[in-house]
């Protein structure tokens, strides 16, 4: 892999996740999970704040999206796994101790593929642990203010073999995981809110001498500072590689990135790393996940991302879809928030409303019809993407007014904007009526015929009010008739068909 | 360190027993966080034995205040909490039963952990009855205690106890296997304690005198139950006790002013140095120790070992299986071999002495050798390693001695009780036993 060296450094990368699981109540305790927006100190009880005589009881909605996680990370699980403490005195661990997973993790062995990396990533484990609480220190002052909302979330730590070699596979990796934990349900998956946090291992060595010193940078929050992160270790790493003179050694630290100065700051050496005295802890015993429980977890699994893009091409591609439009649908869903506890939303994502649109109808139109008009008014208006704004019976009455002609597309977009606007509960077509965006009929239509004098009057003003373009059109400058049509829409205000004004206007321009 | 905290919330036997119609009336001494078997490590004081009170003897501990207020008569029922003895030994020494339930039955939740693996709420009141009532309202699965075993296993225990107890109900006690363990007979009993052994010789002669068989059985792994206890515990301990910095409730010492704020220690330890006793101190670090990466093979994992032996030593004597770790079924247990040889209970004394004298166990200086104090424990941790449950009865002091009761210092005078252990959710055949030998030691 040669492409991937570094001034003739190969990097060895390795990365462990914290991802939140989006459960309502909290792992060990019924306290209720948190949000960013939630006042501080208000989600938390007796047990989160490490009150004597409390004791922890295992929420079972964890267990499942954990289980979720595991079996689209191709792991297997443990059966049997259990519960350690992992000791250390610090101002956000009010036990003194975090409850997680180190002698017998639950999941182990796992590969995660991603086609923009080009190869399997090997999962080494997954466990299930506490979150700590939050401590904000304010230096000025010489205080720490402690939050307890965040104290006890349940955690899942996915630890990755050091298989990555560039910053950008590190960077996709992560953002596919992202997808994936959204689309099963097990998280939001959100770096900037704090649902999904990297520590990455970097080290250097020569092609074919055996990996270097490893340095462990914590807590990055953001995509953006992991590659950046990534890219001072290395070339931290490689001065201090490259000094002239006697071999200098890269010593084992753990850093953390300071966005401020924008690399890496030590935090501590491999000789004051602490002694966390795991300890099985007493009150949780032997975790136990039967092959039932399992199968069942994976039967009622949401589909993997991968496959659902698979599907999607297959089913839809020979009309015209194209990847890209896959892309732009599937992204959408990738943002939406997901509902607590792995529970089925009630509302459908994007995907999902193409599909149920393109239902007995052409997919390709639909499909231009919802990127470009429906999204773009959406983005216009400055609302995200969501199927409650117009449901899906709706979209498709508007849909088979264009088709069959009843309205014409610029009438649809008015309409469209209307109903965003202001959400109606009246059939489409009805409010179209009340609008007056129908078209002018042609005489082929069970419309009456006098709409379709009202084109022809139209048509028979615009021979007057233009002469200069009629004349044109007589000389034989055919593409004169296109002015002539566009007076006619303005008269109009577009509700006249195209095709049938040219085709009246020819005729009267024959007579 | 918990002086002035009052919890928000009420422990479940608490709920349990207000539910019930019982009147809390008020709270007892104990050695700081359960840690003692002589309730002398308290901010209160030392507990004296209501027995004598002038002769200022220990009450024993940790639930010392609560057998001395039972044996005072201040209570009806007191409840304790069993770690490696801290029911049975005040007992013993005040005079009272005090009955340990099997693990896992009665709800720890709201119990201030010291050990989470050996913690067990008991029972203390002057007889086998009151106690009995006080269990039958505490006895209750808990779904805030994720160690409070499920229904169908105490149905299984149950099921088992009850075929037990069918076998010799009356007045015969005939069909009653009892076993007396060897190794519960050390030589410190033997020398200094013998009247406690013509006690426990002369009830042994009752029982049998009423049909009783008393079967001779060995618990090998009991010389080493002692140090894997307190391994165990203390590391446990060390563990249970991290939580107490100060910050969320509890005793906060403000460190000087010129220590260094941004280190977590120099912040916390102020609190807990002055937060908790010498005994504390000493087996917080004690257990830190035994965790330590140095040390977790050798000590932890070792003790942990020691502690799986200790409990199978009792399943191979006892006739009844262990519901929670046996794999036969109910029906294929009754063609088990050891069926025949089995026991249906073990009795032994339940301490090595009678209530030591507070001036001798008071003395702080380098002179006194504290090991003793530990000795103590070793006839109770046994059963607390392997969660059965186990009662000590009062019996008579003077029973089999052939001197008057006219000696109002003698050790032989204070009082002595009898351990019954049975296995695993038997509880109610150990009771059934302790009104047995209530009404014997009575005569």
């Amino acid at each position: 892999m040669s492409r991937w060296l570094v001034d003739g450094w190969q990097v060895v990368i390795g990365i462990e996740t914290h991802v939140q699981i989006k459960s309502s109540q909290k792992l060990f305790s019924r306290a209720l999970t948190s949000a960013l927006n939630h006042p501080p100190n208000t989600r938390y009880n007796a047990f989160d704040a490490a009150f004597p005589g409390t004791l922890p009881r295992l929420n079972r909605k964890c267990l499942d999206l954990a289980l979720r996680a595991a079996l689209a990370l191709d792991c297997s699980v443990n059966q049997r796994s259990s519960f350690d403490r992992k000791h250390y005195f610090y101002s956000d661990q009010p036990a003194g101790y975090q409850i997680t997973q180190h002698y017998s993790p639950f999941a182990v062995n796992g590969r995660f593929t991603s086609a923009n990396i080009g190869f399997p990533i090997r999962i080494k484990q997954i466990q299930l642990e506490q979150d700590t609480a939050k401590s904000i220190t304010d230096t000025r002052t010489r205080t720490a203010l402690i939050d307890l909302n965040r104290a006890g979330t349940g955690l899942l730590e996915i630890v990755t073999e050091p298989d990555f070699r560039t910053s950008e596979q590190a960077a996709e990796y992560v953002r596919s995981l992202q997808e994936l934990l959204r689309a099963l349900g097990v998280s939001d998956g959100n770096m900037e809110a704090g649902s999904l946090r990297c520590d990455v291992n970097v080290s250097i060595n020569r092609p074919g001498e055996p990996p270097g010193t490893r340095c462990e940078v914590k807590n990055i929050n953001s995509v953006k500072f992991m590659v950046a992160a990534i890219e001072y270790e290395i070339r931290r790493q490689q001065s201090i590689l490259e000094t002239p003179g006697p071999t200098q050694r890269v010593s084992q630290e753990t850093r953390r990135f300071d966005p401020d100065s924008w690399r890496t700051i030590k935090m501590r050496s491999k000789e004051d790393a602490p002694d966390y005295r795991y300890m099985p802890d007493p009150n949780l015993g032997v975790l136990v996940f039967s092959e039932k429980h399992i199968e069942a977890v994976r039967r009622t699994m949401p589909p993997l991302p991968a496959s659902t893009r698979l599907r999607l091409l297959r089913t839809y591609s020979s009309s015209g879809v194209t990847e890209n439009n896959i892309d732009v649908l599937m992204n959408l869903d990738a943002v939406r928030d997901i509902t607590y506890d792995g529970a089925t939303d009630s509302a459908i994502g994007a995907v999902a409303y193409f599909e149920l649109c393109a239902e007995g109808r052409d997919p390709k139109s639909v499909m231009n019809w919802i990127i470009h008009n429906f999204l773009g008014q959406l983005s216009a208006l400055g609302k995200p993407f969501s199927s409650e704004y117009i449901t899906v019976a709706q979209m498709g009455q508007l849909l088979d007014l264009i088709i069959t002609k009843q309205m014409t597309r610029p009438s649809a977009k008015l309409l469209l904007k209307q109903m965003l606007v202001s959400p109606s509960d009246l059939a489409v077509k009805q409010l179209a009526e009340n609008m007056d965006l129908l078209s002018l009929a042609d005489e082929h239509s069970t419309r009456s015929s006098g709409d379709d004098d009202s084109l022809r009057d139209v048509c028979k003003r615009s021979i007057e009010a233009l002469p200069a373009e009629i004349a044109a059109i007589r000389a034989g400058k055919e593409k004169a008739i296109n002015k002539v049509i566009g007076w006619i829409m303005r008269q109009t205000k577009g509700k006249a068909d195209v095709d049938r004004a040219k085709d009246i206007l020819k005729e009267l321009l024959h007579q | 360190m918990l002086q002035d905290f009052r919890s928000p919330f009420d422990a479940t036997v608490v709920k349990l027993l207000k539910k019930a119609g019982a009147q809390i009336s008020g709270k007892t001494n104990c050695d700081e966080f359960g840690m003692g078997s002589l309730n002398i490590h308290s901010l209160h004081g030392p507990v004296i034995n209501p027995f004598r009170v002038d002769s200022r003897r220990a009450a024993g501990g940790s639930s010392g205040g609560s057998s001395a207020a039972v044996a005072a008569g201040l209570c009806d029922a007191a409840l304790g909490t069993d770690t490696g003895g801290s029911i049975r030994l005040p007992a013993s020494y005040c005079g009272v039963v005090g009955l340990k339930p099997s693990y896992g039955l009665v709800s720890r939740y709201g119990v201030v952990s010291y050990a989470d693996s050996l913690d067990t709420v008991g029972v203390l009141a002057q007889d086998v009855e009151r106690v009995e009532k006080v269990f039958e309202c505490i006895n209750k699965r808990d779904c805030n205690d994720p160690t409070s075993v499920d229904e169908r296993l105490r149905e299984k225990a149950h099921l088992l106890a009850t075929k037990s107890i069918q076998r010799w109900s009356g007045e015969s006690l005939k069909g009653l296997r009892i076993g007396i363990p060897q190794e519960y007979f050390p030589s410190e009993l033997t020398s200094s304690s013998y009247h406690i052994l013509a006690s426990i010789r002369h009830l042994l002669s009752q029982l049998h005198s009423l049909g009783a068989s008393i079967v001779p059985v060995s618990l090998p792994s009991t010389a080493y139950a002692l140090s894997a206890y307190y391994v165990i515990a203390s590391a446990e301990g060390s563990s249970c006790l991290s939580r107490y910095d100060g910050i969320q409730y509890g005793l906060r010492v403000p460190p000087s002013p010129e220590s260094n704020f941004t280190s977590t220690s120099r912040t916390y330890s102020p609190s807990r140095s002055q937060g908790f006793g010498r005994e504390v101190r000493k087996r917080i670090l004690l257990g830190t120790y035994a965790l330590s990466a140095d040390a977790f093979d050798n000590y932890f994992l070792q003790a942990q070992r020691v502690r799986k032996m200790v409990r199978d030593d009792f399943d191979h004597v006892f006739s009844i299986p262990n519901v929670l770790y046996s794999k036969l079924s109910f029906e294929e247990k009754d063609a088990n071999d050891h069926g025949e040889d089995g026991v249906d209970i073990l009795i032994h004394p339940s301490a090595i002495r009678t209530a030591p004298r507070l001036d001798d166990v008071l003395d702080v200086s380098c002179d006194r050798d504290t090991l003793q104090d530990y000795v103590q424990d070793v006839l109770t941790v046994p059963a607390s390693l392997s969660g059965l449950p186990a009662m000590s009865v009062p019996m008579r002091p003077d029973a089999g001695l052939n001197q008057p009761r006219d000696n109002q210092q003698s050790d032989e005078n204070w009082p002595i009780g009898v351990s019954i252990v049975g296995q695993w959710g038997t509880d109610e055949l150990v009771l059934k036993v302790g009104r047995v030998i209530e009404r014997l030691s009575r005569r």
